[in-house]
């Protein structure tokens, strides 16, 4: 069995890990790229969101290079998603893949335990030490997940510092491949360190005092850098400083209904948008609250061209949570049409906009910068207290 | 209890868009509404002002029928300021395993937020929650009638409903049907003008269907060709009663799209020869039915039933959409010509070899 699954930026390194331990032969899937993403255009129905032609491309990829088993997330209602794998799958059929299997991982609630059936789908042997082994996949899952969370959480703080460009880029590069050859319960608990020392180490202006953007969205299109393109790297290369607190740890805490600061956001939203209608609509909702109230500078809402809740979540901003709160935010919709040039000037713009308020905030002492100390309030969790510490002045 | 003195009171004005699922629920609500003691005032059908008032209040992402129905909603704020109530009723789930698109479920939380919007009803349907009853009680309490009084106009409400219902099943055009509840006049089917000589099915949201504004009077476009229409609803209600099995695991979780597929499914295996083709009326950018109609056309393909897909939005045009109808009918009753013919040979030669 030869096991395979869709792209979602870093993440494979967690995903190859579960796989890999529970006894599986993996394929990570080749990095998104045009022909991933030409043949998904072309065999998708026209108008469906974006993530679905990006990953049923990446599906044709690795049963190319000899997968025999897909695993893919479903869910059931309300949104499209539930129905990606099936429809996938009868077009990938149709299309004359035939000697594959599609184990559909259900995602509704974790603690339903449905998923648990996937250990015992992809695991190659089915004796009693299969328990112990499913253990600790789940194990190395979240741990690796929680890991590359706080890989993307220092990432995005110190992009905004480093004083030689492409720095952050390849740091971050290093540690996932350094993630991905760490595969023993004991070098995972010393990697949350290593990630420290490594950033800390970077060469970086800790003087500046960029400006503070939220992201938010779609979560598909706010993890695979290919479909966004790059969106958090461009804004981090002009100089600002992100906070993305999604991510597929972050998910599966929700999931799993441990996830507290994802319950605050739910709180927040709740006057707006009292019931979760799926995709991030009402996280989106409550973040844009959130960070507005934490003194950021702004916000950016990335989701796939015509995606039904987050354009729910989108109005409901445009309309009522902009004026309230006044936080500048800039919405970027994609589908395979989006482009790098129109995306870098409506970014400029974006910057120029914030760095105007920001000034104007500090003349009239709304914003205070004493000796370039940056303030966060209770803003982030640990691990982001801790980098935090690293990029203030000394 | 005797009002003292004073004028009759007069009753509370309820708002209702002619939009969404208007087409679906209109004479449940109305029914109940009038039982609970609210006088309804309707949006007019869907003209071009409205549709420019609601396209300038959604953005372009929005599916057509969604910005259509903010017209209906300015529509009703600027004609009716004497309004006391709107009816948005937020739809989650009408049965346990199914959901309405996302839209529906948000629907009351984006009409909230519009300039001058009056107050609004709340009324949830969520089963997966509570049932259609309790619903029914805060409604009620609302417009200031009490528990026994409200169930007792819910029982009414989804009587007269059912026998909307049955009146649909008997072929009868959703348009003429809810003219006459509107007109509070009683169900009697109209008579029958020539039939076709071929028939379609025509699939679709009741707002797509049935909106002749938006879908360019789409209907009668096809009834002028000489072809016989039927709609979802005018079904027979044994075909909706077994879930469709989209494949081993999924179970279609779509209200809507579960009775497009359910009909479908009918139409695919016993009644193959009962129709010639099939029409889906889609909105540009709307969710559920990008995928359905994938699984629908598939399908399709393989059984052999013609099948065309008109995607509609605000900038279609007549003619487009004309010449798309009729190069498809032409082709189907070519192909029934055709057909007939082979089978008069056969007929013939068999004659022959008898003789
Ligand atoms: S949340 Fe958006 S991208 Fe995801 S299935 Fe729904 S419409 Fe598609
Ligand atoms: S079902 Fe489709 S057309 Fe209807 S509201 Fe939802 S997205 Fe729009």
């Amino acid at each position: 069995m030869i096991v395979s699954f869709p792209n979602m930026g870093p993440n494979w390194v967690a995903f190859k890990t579960f796989f890999e331990t529970m006894g599986a032969e993996v394929i990570v899937p080749e990095p998104t790229n045009r022909n991933t993403i030409k043949f998904g255009v072309k065999h998708s129905p026209e108008f469906v969101c974006f993530p679905f032609k990006a990953t049923i491309g990446d599906f044709k990829n690795a049963l190319e290079r000899g997968a025999d088993t897909l695993v893919m997330a479903i869910d059931c209602g309300p949104c499209r998603f539930g129905f990606y794998a099936s429809v996938q799958e009868r077009i990938l059929r149709d299309l004359g893949y035939k000697d594959f299997r599609l184990i559909p991982l259900d995602q509704a609630d974790l603690l339903e335990f449905k998923w648990v059936k996937v250990l015992f789908d992809v695991s190659p042997s089915k004796s009693v030490s299969m328990y112990s082994k499913a253990l600790k996949a789940v194990i190395m899952l979240l741990k690796k997940a929680k890991l590359l969370e706080d890989i993307q959480t220092a990432e995005g703080l110190f992009r905004a510092y480093e004083r030689t460009q492409g720095d952050t880029t390849h740091v971050v590069n290093d540690l996932l491949q350094q993630l991905d050859q760490t595969n023993s319960l004991s070098g995972l608990r010393k990697f949350r360190p290593i990630i420290k020392n490594t950033f800390a180490n970077m060469d970086i202006d800790r003087t500046r005092n960029p400006l503070r953007v939220g992201i938010s969205g779609e979560i598909h299109i706010s993890l695979e850098p290919y479909v966004n393109i790059d969106l958090r790297k461009k804004l981090g290369e002009m100089g600002v400083e992100i906070h993305q607190s999604i991510s597929l740890y972050d998910w599966v805490m929700h999931k799993l209904h441990v996830n507290f600061h994802r319950k605050w956001y739910e709180h927040l939203a709740k006057p707006y948008v009292p019931i979760d209608i799926g995709g991030e609509c009402r996280w989106v909702l409550g973040e844009y609250i959130d960070k507005a109230n934490a003194g950021f500078d702004g916000f950016v809402h990335e989701y796939p061209f015509t995606c039904m809740p987050e354009v729910v979540a989108r109005t409901i901003i445009t309309n009522k949570l902009k004026k309230m709160y006044d936080m500048p935010i800039i919405y970027f919709s994609f589908d395979e049409q989006s482009g790098v040039e129109g995306m870098r000037t409506r970014l400029e713009a974006f910057v120029d906009l914030m760095h105007s308020r920001r000034n104007q905030d500090v003349k009239t002492n709304k914003v205070k910068l004493v000796n370039n100390q940056k303030q966060y309030g209770h803003y982030g969790n640990n691990f982001c207290h801790e980098c935090i510490e690293l990029i203030q002045p000394k | 209890m005797e009002v003292s003195g004073g004028a009759p009171k007069s009753k509370v004005k309820v708002g209702i868009p002619r939009a969404l699922h208007f087409y679906r629920y209109f004479p449940f609500w109305k029914k109940l509404l009038e039982e609970l003691g609210a006088e309804i005032v309707l949006s007019t059908p869907t003209s071009k002002k409205i549709v420019e008032e609601g396209v300038q209040m959604g953005f372009g992402e929005l599916c057509i029928p969604m910005k259509v129905f903010y017209g209906h909603v300015l529509h009703l704020i600027e004609n009716h300021p004497d309004l006391d109530y709107l009816f948005v009723p937020r739809y989650v789930a009408e049965d346990k395993d199914a959901y309405f698109c996302p839209k529906f479920l948000s629907l009351p939380d984006v009409i909230r937020i519009l300039p001058n919007v009056p107050k609004m009803l709340n009324f949830e349907v969520n089963v997966k929650e509570f049932p259609i009853s309790q619903s029914v009680i805060e409604l009620g309490k609302q417009l200031g009638v009490g528990q026994s009084r409200a169930l007792e106009s819910y029982k009414t409400a989804k009587e007269y409903f059912k026998e909307y219902q049955d009146f649909l099943r008997k072929g009868v055009p959703v348009n003429h049907a809810l003219r006459l509840v509107q007109r509070d006049l009683p169900f009697t089917v109209p008579k029958k003008k020539s039939k076709g000589d071929i028939k379609f099915l025509l699939l679709g949201h009741g707002y797509n269907v049935c909106d002749t504004y938006i879908n360019l009077d789409f209907q009668k476009k096809l009834r002028d060709q000489g072809i016989e229409v039927i709609t979802i609803e005018n079904l027979p209600e044994s075909l909706f009663k077994v879930p469709v099995i989209v494949n081993k695991r999924l179970r279609n979780y779509w209200r809507h799209e579960e009775e497009i597929m359910q009909a479908i499914r009918y139409y695919l295996t016993k009644g193959r020869d009962e129709i010639d083709g099939v029409i889906f009326l889609i909105s540009f950018a709307c969710g559920p039915d990008s995928l359905i109609s994938e699984l629908i056309m598939r399908d399709m393909k393989v059984v052999g039933i013609p099948f065309l897909d008109i995607i509609m939005d605000e900038h279609s045009g007549e003619a487009g959409l004309l010449t798309r109808i009729e190069s498809f009918t032409e082709m189907i009753r070519r192909k029934k010509r055709k057909l007939e013919m082979d089978a008069k040979k056969k007929v013939k030669s068999k004659i022959k070899s008898e003789v």
